[in-house]
Order: structure tokens, then C-alpha cells, then sequence
């Protein structure tokens, strides 16, 4: 019995060593998983864009460059990159949609843009991938105009303001203002539909209230899915949203209205506090390249940003390609957007919530 | 004694209208009665219908071939149970999560019978208030909990481990099994411990004989919240999960914000049946049903 019982003791310390050792260890490995290649920690998107990443276009940068190549896929990426240190980031590159750059811009966790030194494939891109509109570079862009089902005997349409006709009450479909951009952009778009400009926020409203009843969404594949399945007929929609359907005969079609189609620019920047910022801007300058972005613009439906980028003839039919096609694309003043958010949210849930 | 009423016919029709007298009030008082369950059997049923209507409904996305939610369906598919299955992503999710959810299971069921314990025995000074900080994790939003916690590990400088996780998950799920335990310590008879002792049983035996078989019901029912608890967590694992490394509900929010098809429903489907497969493996294997009363 009492060798037993010094044996439960004798275990229970080695026990206790054993969990410390497991707890030192636990503690200390990504200090020594940082010992072997830079990691470079990026963020990016699930379905299909994060399909190819993963089964290519990741592999073969890891492969060139002699890196790891970590993708953070899971939302939401500001307020991670926000929580973490300024001088030690959780990412290395910032991937996401231009309204959340200008706003992590805004707070110092993103570099305002991006050196055409250090990433010479900048100088391939068209003017909107970096105007004074872009923090940091777009790597593809989407336009943003209006999904229809062709079922519906709906006719040609051909204008923003056909959304407003009130043949449409019942089927039509937007967003959730405030937590989804093209939601965003279409406001700005109604305040140059009806008023002085992107910046008339009254006209915006007032044209939000005659567009009720409305049926509107938090995610844009929640409005692909109401318009495949018919219960929205024409609503606010990027081009990809539409054509990613394309050989599955769906009753649908993208129309990018007369009045100029809102770019949905995908975006990457590099933190200020990256300890691989040759590898960070490597990566950037690997994304424009031409067979990555041909790669990518046609598992994904996006328009490339590199202009020497030649697509088979399908896509090349409908995405935005030439310099005149480019040249219908409105961007957003994120940055105006974004410092009126608040009061811009409030307002427009009064209107949605009546 | 022999009359009979077939013998009396003067009897017997005062006995059927005496009997019919008697009956007549019976009958009055028997009818609210019925319908009063028949309204408890109705409010039971609509109960019932609230709560499992999700779940049909989850079902049905499930079954139905088309890439949207269609009612009435138009047929019976497997497609997305199949696209569920195939996939590596949602895969690596289910069994990261299971993974997750075990040891979690383990951790909060050890650290909140022990807690449960100290504070029902241990005359700790000011025991209430240390109870209401260990129920606080179900009063604080669970993504404010996840916030803190990933910025924690950032402080650490870390990274985002796997025990990092599940430490997360513990934190939320220690609150149910500290709850159900000291409910069982509540009527516990102290002097079956102390007849343990005086029959020369040692501190660990009486726990591990008496004690612990006693409180049993409880630690279960905490275990199992724990486990179900964790494996559907998402505020908390939204902010704690690493790349590579994501649980079945972020992996499903994620593919939700570009494919909204009924791999969903497919991957919910397993989720409920795995939930159910757990209660029911616990049920066969330690005899749920004699100690819990879920």
C-alpha cells in the first residue's frame, strides 16, 4: 500500500513535469516554428479564389521564393490586424476590399501605398488600381451594376434608375447597408443618380425611401441565390456574382448600366510593421503578374488589374479589359464614406427599418 | 343481499337515476379536465413544432437538389451531403473541431468539478462572489471574450495555438459544469464521506468511491453542455482560430460569404446528428438516462 502510494506520488510528478514540459513547449513553438523559412502571413478568401490559391498559386510562390505562405481566410481580418501590435502585425499583407483599406489606412495599419521600386509589375496596371481612390494596390476589380433574371419578360434595361420603376416592388434586391460594400457604393451611386454627386447623402436617402419595399441581404451570395432562385428579379449586384454561373444555363444576366458600373476593387497592402517586407512586397508584385492574374480572373470572374493580361476569348467578352471598358468604372471616396459611417449607418437603418 | 335489480324493476330505475344523478356533475367536472390536456397536448405539440422547425427546415435545404433555398423542394438529393464529404476543407474543420471539442470537454469538466467542489467545501472567503466570476463568461458577449483572449495570446506573443483554443473554449463552457455540479453538491449527504473516512478509506478513495459517483449526474450533464457547447462555438473561435486550423462554424461562415448552397444544410445536418451521436454514445456507455434528467 505504501508503495503505492509512493508510486501515485513519484507519477503525479512526473506528471507535473510532463504537463510543464508541454505547456513550455506549447509556449515556445512559433518561437521555434520561426526559425525555419519566413512565414509570410497573408489574408484571403474562401470558395473557389481560395481553392486555386491553395492548390496553385500558393504552392508555386512558396516554391519561388523559398517561404510559407500563411493564409488567414477566416473574417473578420480589421479588427484582428487592429488588436494585434503595431510593431509585430498578425499579417504581413492586407487583402480585402477597398473600404476596409482606407480605414485601416486611416489608423497607421496599413502603408498608404505601395513602392512601384519595390514592385515593378505596378507599372502594368491601369490608372484606377492606383488612383488617389486606392490605398495600396488593386489586384482585380469587379463592377458593380445590376443582376436580372431574363425569365421575367422584363425587357431591355439599360439605367440605374430602372430599380426605382414600380413594376419592380416585390422582387427587388439590395443590402444591408452597413456592414456590406456594394450596399455602400450604390448609396454613393444614388447620390450621383439624384442629386449633385457621390458626396449628396440627402439625395441618396431620399432615393433609398422610394426604392422600398426592397428585399435586401447581408452577403452578396445570399442575393445570387435570391435571384437564381427567382424570389428577387433585379437587383444590386457585382459582374462575377453573375457570371461564375456561366455554362449552368441560369435564367440571369449582368447589366452594367449606361450611367457607369461601381468598382469592387480587391485590394493588398503591406503593414507598416512587417519583419518580411521583401517577401511582402514579392507576394504583391507575384499577385499582378500576367499568368497569375489570368489565372485567377478566370476561376473567379474579376477583372485583372494588369493591362497585359490576355484572357481566353469568353472572359475576355465580358470583363473589364480595355482601357475603354475600364474607363466606365466609378470608384468610391472610401475615405469620405468611411469618416460619415456612423451617421450614414443610422440614417440608413431608420430608412430600412421603416 | 340477492335482490337484484333485474328482480326489482323499481329499484333498478331508481339506482340508474340515482347513478345518473351522480354521473351528471362526474361528467361536468371530467370535461374541463380533458380539455384542459388537450390544450396542454396542443401547447406541447406547438412547443415541439418551435422547436424542431429549424431543424426541418435545415433538413429539407439539405435534401433539395436545387443551388438555393426552394419550399416546396423539388426532389431529394445527396449532392451536397457528398460535397460535404468530399471536401478537405470542411473535413479538416469537422474533425478539428471534435478534436477541439474533446479536449475541452475534458478540461472544463476537470477545472469545474474541482472548482464546484472547492467552493461548495471549501469555505472559501467570499465563495458567492467567486461563483458569480466564474458563471461571468455566460453574462460577457462571447466574441468581446474571444477579443480578449486573442489579444492576450497577441501580448504573449503567441500566436494562436491550439491550446489557445481550447483554453478559449474552456473559459465558456466552465460556467455550465461549474453550475450543474453544484447543483448535485447542493443535497450532498456529507456524512456518507465521513463514513468513508472512518472506515479507514483514504482522502483520494472516498473521492474516487463515494464522492464522485454521487456527483456524477451533474459533472454528465456539465460534461456534455461542454462538449456540444464547444463544438458549435463561433464568437469565441472567430477570433482564435489560425489559419489552417479553423472550426466547423467558422469554415461554415466563411463559405457562406461566397457559396450559399446546401452544403450548409449538409454540414448542419452533421453537426446536429454528431451532437445526438455524442448523448446517445454517453447514454450507452455510463448510463446517461440513470443520472441525468435532461
Amino acid at each position: 500500500m505504501m508503495k503505492a502510494l509512493g508510486s501515485t506520488r513519484l507519477s503525479r510528478r512526473r506528471f507535473l513535469a510532463a504537463g510543464a514540459s508541454l505547456a513550455i513547449g506549447a509556449i515556445a513553438a512559433p518561437h521555434v516554428a520561426r526559425a525555419d523559412d519566413p512565414v509570410l502571413r497573408i489574408t484571403g478568401w474562401g470558395g473557389k479564389w481560395g481553392d486555386v490559391m491553395k492548390a496553385e498559386i500558393g504552392p508555386a510562390f512558396e516554391s519561388e521564393f523559398k517561404c510559407k505562405l500563411q493564409t488567414d481566410s477566416a473574417f473578420p481580418y480589421l479588427p484582428k490586424l487592429q488588436a494585434s501590435s503595431r510593431s509585430a502585425p498578425i499579417y504581413d499583407v492586407l487583402h480585402t476590399n477597398s473600404n476596409e483599406q482606407w480605414a485601416a489606412a486611416e489608423m497607421g495599419l496599413v502603408e498608404p501605398k505601395v513602392d512601384p521600386k519595390l514592385v515593378p509589375n505596378l507599372a502594368d496596371v491601369y490608372p484606377y488600381a492606383v488612383s488617389d481612390k486606392i490605398v495600396g494596390v488593386s489586384i482585380f476589380t469587379s463592377a458593380i451594376g445590376l443582376g436580372m433574371r431574363t425569365d421575367k419578360g422584363y425587357g431591355s434595361i439599360t439605367s440605374w434608375k430602372e430599380l426605382w420603376d414600380a413594376k419592380y416592388n416585390g422582387v427587388r434586391g439590395g443590402y444591408v447597408i452597413p456592414v456590406n460594400s456594394l450596399g455602400q457604393a450604390f448609396l454613393m451611386m444614388c447620390g450621383t443618380l439624384f442629386g449633385k454627386g457621390q458626396t449628396d447623402l440627402d439625395a441618396a436617402y431620399t432615393a433609398l425611401e422610394k426604392l422600398k419595399p426592397i428585399k435586401i441581404v447581408d452577403f452578396t451570395g445570399a442575393m445570387e441565390k435570391m435571384l437564381l432562385s427567382g424570389e428577387v428579379g433585379l437587383c444590386v449586384i457585382h459582374d462575377s456574382g453573375i457570371y461564375r454561373y456561366d455554362g449552368q444555363n441560369q435564367p440571369t444576366d449582368f447589366i452594367a448600366p449606361s450611367e457607369g458600373v461601381l468598382s469592387l476593387e480587391q485590394v493588398l497592402t503591406i503593414t507598416p510593421g512587417s519583419k518580411v517586407k521583401e517577401l511582402a512586397n514579392a507576394y504583391v508584385n507575384y499577385m499582378l503578374r500576367p499568368e497569375v492574374q489570368k489565372r485567377l480572373a478566370e476561376t473567379v470572374w474579376y477583372s485583372p488589374a494588369n493591362r497585359k493580361v490576355k484572357l481566353d476569348a469568353k472572359y475576355d467578352a465580358k470583363l473589364l479589359t480595355t482601357p475603354e471598358k475600364v474607363s466606365k468604372l466609378i470608384q468610391v471616396d472610401w475615405k469620405w464614406y468611411n469618416e460619415r459611417k456612423d451617421e450614414i449607418d443610422q440614417r440608413v437603418n431608420r430608412i430600412f427599418r421603416a | 343481499m340477492g335482490t337484484s335489480a333485474a328482480h326489482n324493476p323499481s329499484l333498478a330505475s331508481d339506482r340508474e337515476a340515482a347513478s345518473r344523478q351522480a354521473a351528471a356533475p362526474a361528467h361536468a367536472a371530467v370535461g374541463p379536465r380533458h380539455y384542459g390536456r388537450y390544450v396542454y397536448l396542443a401547447i406541447n405539440i406547438a412547443i415541439l413544432i418551435f422547436l424542431l422547425a429549424p431543424i426541418a427546415v435545415v433538413v429539407v435545404f439539405a435534401l433539395n437538389p436545387t443551388p438555393f433555398i426552394q419550399f416546396p423542394p423539388v426532389g431529394v438529393s445527396l449532392r451536397w451531403f457528398e460535397k460535404f464529404f468530399a471536401s478537405r476543407d470542411f473535413m479538416h474543420a469537422l474533425g478539428f473541431s471534435l478534436e477541439v471539442a474533446l479536449f475541452t470537454t475534458v478540461s472544463a469538466t476537470i477545472l469545474g468539478a474541482s472548482a464546484a467542489l472547492a467552493l461548495a467545501r471549501g469555505n472559501l472567503p467570499g465563495a458567492r462572489l467567486i461563483v458569480v466570476v466564474m458563471l461571468s463568461p455566460l453574462m460577457l458577449p462571447a466574441i468581446l471574450t474571444g477579443l480578449a483572449l486573442f489579444q492576450t495570446y497577441v501580448l504573449l506573443d503567441v500566436g494562436r495555438p491550439t491550446w489557445g483554443l481550447v483554453a478559449g473554449h474552456t473559459l465558456v463552457t466552465l460556467p455550465y459544469v461549474v453550475r450543474t455540479t453544484l447543483a448535485v453538491l447542493h443535497n450532498f449527504d456529507l456524512r456518507l464521506e465521513e463514513a468513508a473516512r472512518n472506515l479507514g478509506a483514504s482522502p483520494a478513495r472516498t473521492f474516487f468511491e463515494v464522492t464522485l459517483p454521487l456527483i456524477k449526474p451533474g459533472v454528465l450533464a456539465g460534461a456534455i453542455f461542454a462538449f456540444i457547447v464547444s463544438f458549435d462555438q463561433f464568437p469565441v473561435s472567430l477570433f482564435l482560430v489560425s489559419p489552417g486550423n479553423e472550426t466547423l462554424p467558422v469554415t461554415l461562415f466563411n463559405y457562406l460569404k461566397f457559396d450559399l448552397d446546401g452544403t450548409i444544410g449538409a454540414a448542419s445536418v452533421v453537426s446536429i446528428v454528431l451532437a445526438f451521436l455524442v448523448v446517445i454514445g454517453l447514454d450507452r456507455t455510463v448510463g446517461l438516462r440513470s443520472y441525468v434528467k435532461l
